[in-house]
């Protein structure tokens, strides 16, 4: 096991680089520059001062001494300048990932409250009403696309029965680090993480409740029957367990997705994270913030992948990991 | 027992989901609805002289209030707080609070002495004295002198400095400040510090578009002083701790989504009326709400959802006509970047007939009223009605009269010789047009399909680059680099409060992206901003005639003025239009209730 993690870590440098290598081309190939957009509204700048600054910013080097300069900050754990903000990418990233880890978790923690409860009434009472209610909230949730969802939400429970805060993180008048603190935290959390869990509950509730319909029929489930296992125990014992599989293998990406943000969630609830920042830059041509945030992401799906197969063997003792 | 509970628990959710689901078509329906009746009553057409520049509100202020202040944008917002290196306007909307300009202005945006420091010009308008008053202090209590003022600048012509502030030509004037830049000598000779709060800064040349375009910020030396000036755009002094001498002072940041000032009580003109303003980040989609609730009691508000807040109780509009105007501009020629000036020498659109016949084709004022509900009106000029002292009211912009435009075509030769419908250049070969056009918003597509059909009614044959609308850096990187795909192109400028147009529209200028380049236009600008030009009734004079002469030449064909609007709670009070470049904007403000009024 502990060889297979080492070997998979070690194919892990050369997937980075070549990453790093596209993601870098890429961005370069987009037109225009961190400069254009400032620019467009700043008539102020005459051509000779827009070229100095270009020089200044290395936008002339040759493209392979902008990367090996990109690179060489990289190893050194230097992602670069930001040209739009002025700031250090590293401290500009930082601050907002805690937020978007801070949603995400708490988004994937509440599509699982609501699906896997959800995916085993349907699977175990099949063609019930409860399950066809539940198959029902499925198609709707599957097709309701989440920024109309989240305004709708902010909305009612926001605007309309003002429930819940309607934008930001936390409320600025409330002392750091007080219990009071900690508590707006989690008011202001609430509505965006449930509006993007009731949304993202499709694909665990159908692979839970199709996978205990298979499950159901097995030999195996048959046999603890015949043995004479009360139903209840057959359920979470034999055929839960066993379901779970599919989901436990899913979990390494869904931790993927923590880090990526929603741009929607982030934006429509103000919320400060990664998401937004990374569309905002595309647009702004902001190079050193896209290539960080990719990089940063692409390594996060190679642990994810990693952390699936992981989990997977753990939980499953037929696959055994050489 | 407690499954069943479990059991009812879920089934409530799934009704739930489906009540929200109704509702969520429900909305959408009311949306539409919506949509169609303001288009039945969009004939009341809105004037943006309508609009009261001040807040109206006759009650008496409550002591110690606190104001909410809406930033409307739909990303967090990073704050470089410091005048010389912020880029974004929402950095801007942050910083007028606890950082204000030197002088107070005029309605021309020219300086006056009502503010922080006062000026006095000398007899040859080449050197400026500003002397900072005695009880202007920075929020941390040190004084604010003639050395802070004097640091603003070297930090600017700095070698090391990454913002775009330099590029201003009036900046690069300052005697001594080429030297400077140039890492040459260690000041900038032409700026002296006369005592601690007098300083005076000579130019090279006279220009009056000093009164509007000096640089007016001071820079706190004993705070930023230690940072070295390469540092200085990413310490935490200008994004997390600055300091200034406005009216208000930082309390606390929420990184990318709340501030929160306090009263600045040693602010040098008294004691300001509000205790404190909280600052948020609101999402454009749910400004409208937030503001119906009361959540917010001041914001910028999107001009493109005034029709559905038309109308509400519990809020006021105040505006003004923005700083900028719309476009559209004729390819002439290229910039030459080794000579550093443009060269007009492409023949496609040397006729001015041709270009003024496509200037009156187009029915801005349908534009006007029916995409952009009246909050956008023809434009008749390069110099918007902003400037009150400039603007020339008479200008004779090409308004909407097909007919003539078809007439001067007949006569600059562009005939429909094979009866198609469109018309051929005077040689009597096939005569296309390719229009670039920016995406984004969701007018844009309408608004090129509109222009298009226009054209189209006069007979010229008129196509979208690479039949689609272009995204925006796409767009800037043909513009800028003349690419030969484009003949004409829709753009805007924002021109800021410095009237003079030399920088968009002179021979050196790279931002004149039409290539239009001429003796008269050359001298013209030049008088604009030569000493004699200290002469209101002068500068009138050459401005008028400018107008004039490029609304006969028509290198670009204004297309539209825009309005810009603020939603104000009613329960604010002494908040005017220009509180955002005023430096006493928001000394005045209070309110008039503790609890915001809800609609």
């Amino acid at each position: 096991m502990l060889k297979f993690i080492l070997r998979r870590i070690l194919v892990m440098i050369p997937q980075l680089f070549i990453l790093s290598i596209l993601i870098f081309l890429l961005a370069k190939a987009m037109p225009g520059d961190a400069l254009t957009g400032q620019l467009a509204s700043n008539p102020k700048m005459d051509a000779q001062t827009l070229h100095e600054l270009k020089q200044k910013l290395g936008m002339y080097d040759p493209y392979y001494v902008q990367y090996a300069r990109w690179i060489k900050g990289l190893l050194h754990g230097n992602l670069g300048m930001s040209i739009i903000h002025q700031t250090p990418v590293t401290s500009l990233i930082a601050g907002k990932m805690w937020n978007t880890v801070l949603l995400g978790a708490a988004v994937l923690i509440l599509s699982y409250l609501i699906a896997i409860p959800l995916g085993i009434i349907g699977g175990r009472w099949t063609d019930t009403w409860a399950d066809k209610m539940i198959v029902g909230y499925n198609y709707l949730t599957y097709a309701t696309p989440l920024f109309i969802f989240a305004l709708l939400m902010l909305f009612i429970f926001g605007f309309v029965l003002g429930w819940f805060p309607t934008s930001g993180s936390v409320d600025i008048r409330v002392e750091n680090g007080t219990f009071a603190y900690y508590m707006s935290k989690l008011n202001h959390l609430i509505l965006p993480a449930l509006s993007g869990a009731i949304v993202s509950t499709t694909v665990t509730i159908q692979y839970l409740r199709n996978e205990i319909i298979d499950t159901k029929i097995k030999d195996f489930v048959k046999t603890a029957r015949a043995k004479g296992v009360s139903e209840s125990k057959v359920y979470t014992r034999h055929i839960f367990r066993n379901s779970l599989l599919p989901i436990a293998a899913f979990l390494g990406y869904d931790i993927v997705s923590l880090i990526g943000g929603s741009v929607f969630l982030e934006s429509i609830y103000g919320y400060p994270g990664i998401g937004q920042l990374f569309l905002t830059s595309i647009m702004q041509r902001d190079f050193s913030v896209v290539t960080a945030l990719v990089m940063i992401s692409g390594l996060a799906t190679l642990i994810g992948t990693l952390l699936s197969d992981i989990i997977l063997s753990a939980v499953d003792p037929r696959i055994r990991i050489e | 027992m407690k499954k069943k509970h479990l059991f009812k628990f879920f089934s409530l959710l799934v009704v739930l989901g489906l009540l929200l689901s109704a509702c969520s078509s429900n909305s959408s329906g009311g949306k539409k609805d919506g949509k169609k009746s303001t288009t039945s009553t969009e004939k009341a057409k809105e004037d943006i002289g309508q609009f009261p520049k001040e807040v109206k509100n006759d009650n008496k202020v409550v002591e110690d209030g606190t104001l909410n202040y809406g930033l409307v944008y739909d990303t967090p917002f990073e704050g470089t707080l410091n005048y010389a290196f912020y880029q974004g306007d929402e950095d801007a909307k942050v910083l007028q609070f606890f950082d204000i300009p030197l002088f107070t202005i005029n309605e021309d945006y020219e300086m006056t002495n009502d503010g922080p420091a006062t000026y006095e010009l000398s007899k040859d308008h080449k050197t400026i004295t500003v002397k900072i008053k005695d009880n202007v202090n920075w929020s941390d209590g040190k004084p604010v002198t003639a050395e802070d003022y004097e640091y603003s600048f070297l930090v600017i012509g700095n070698k090391d400095y990454t913002g775009v502030r330099y590029g201003d030509a009036l900046m690069q004037s300052i005697v001594g400040m080429k030297e400077y830049h140039a890492g040459k000598a260690k000041r900038i000779s032409g700026i002296k510090i006369i005592d601690d709060k007098t300083l005076s800064i000579t130019f090279e040349k006279a220009n009056p578009a000093l009164l509007t375009g000096l640089w007016s910020y001071a820079m706190p030396k004993h705070y930023l002083g230690d940072v070295p000036i390469k540092d200085l755009a990413k310490s935490d002094k200008i994004h997390k701790k600055p300091i200034g001498f406005g009216p208000f002072k930082i309390k606390k940041i929420v990184p990318g989504e709340s501030v929160e000032f306090e009263r600045n009580d040693d602010f040098y003109a008294g004691k300001p009326k509000l205790k404190s303003i909280v600052l948020k980040v609101v999402n454009p989609k749910v400004i409208l709400q937030a503001m119906k609730k009361g959540e917010v009691d001041v914001a910028e508000f999107p001009t493109d959802q005034y029709a559905a807040a038309k109308g509400s109780k519990n809020f006021q509009f105040i505006g003004k006509i923005d700083l900028a105007y719309n476009y559209i501009g004729f390819k002439l020629g290229h910039w030459d970047a080794k000579k550093g000036e443009n060269v007009m020498d492409n023949p496609k659109f040397q006729d001015k007939r041709l270009r003024q016949a496509m200037a009156y084709a187009l029915d801005n004022k349908t534009v006007g009223e029916k995409l952009y509900h009246g909050l956008r009106f023809p434009a008749t000029s390069l110099i918007p009605p902003s400037f009150p002292s400039w603007y020339d009211e008479n200008a004779n912009g090409a308004t909407y009269d097909p007919e003539k435009a078809k007439k001067l075509l007949d006569e600059a030769g562009y005939k429909d010789v094979d009866k198609d419908g469109l018309r051929e250049d005077p040689k009597g070969k096939k005569f296309k047009i390719n229009f670039l056009s920016m995406s984004g918003g969701d007018i844009a597509e309408p608004l090129a399909k509109f222009y298009i059909q226009c054209w189209k009614d006069v007979g010229l044959d008129v196509q979208l680059v690479d039949g689609r609308l272009a995204e925006f850096n796409s767009f800037y990187k043909m513009v800028q680099e003349d690419n030969p795909k484009v003949d004409v192109f829709a753009a805007a400028w924002g021109t800021g409060t410095d009237v003079d147009p030399y920088g968009l529209y002179g021979r050196d200028a790279n931002f004149n992206y039409s290539r239009f380049v001429s003796e008269k236009n050359d001298q013209l600008l030049a008088d604009g901003h030569s000493e004699q030009a200290f002469d209101h009734n002068y500068r009138k004079k050459v401005y008028d005639e400018w107008q004039a002469y490029m609304n006969d030449e028509m290198p670009v064909i204004p297309t539209l003025f825009r309005s810009i609007i603020y939603s104000v709670n009613n329960r604010v009070t002494g908040l005017n239009a220009d509180h955002e470049i005023d430096a006493l904007g928001w000394f005045n403000v209070g309110v008039t209730s503790e609890t915001p009024e809800v609609n």
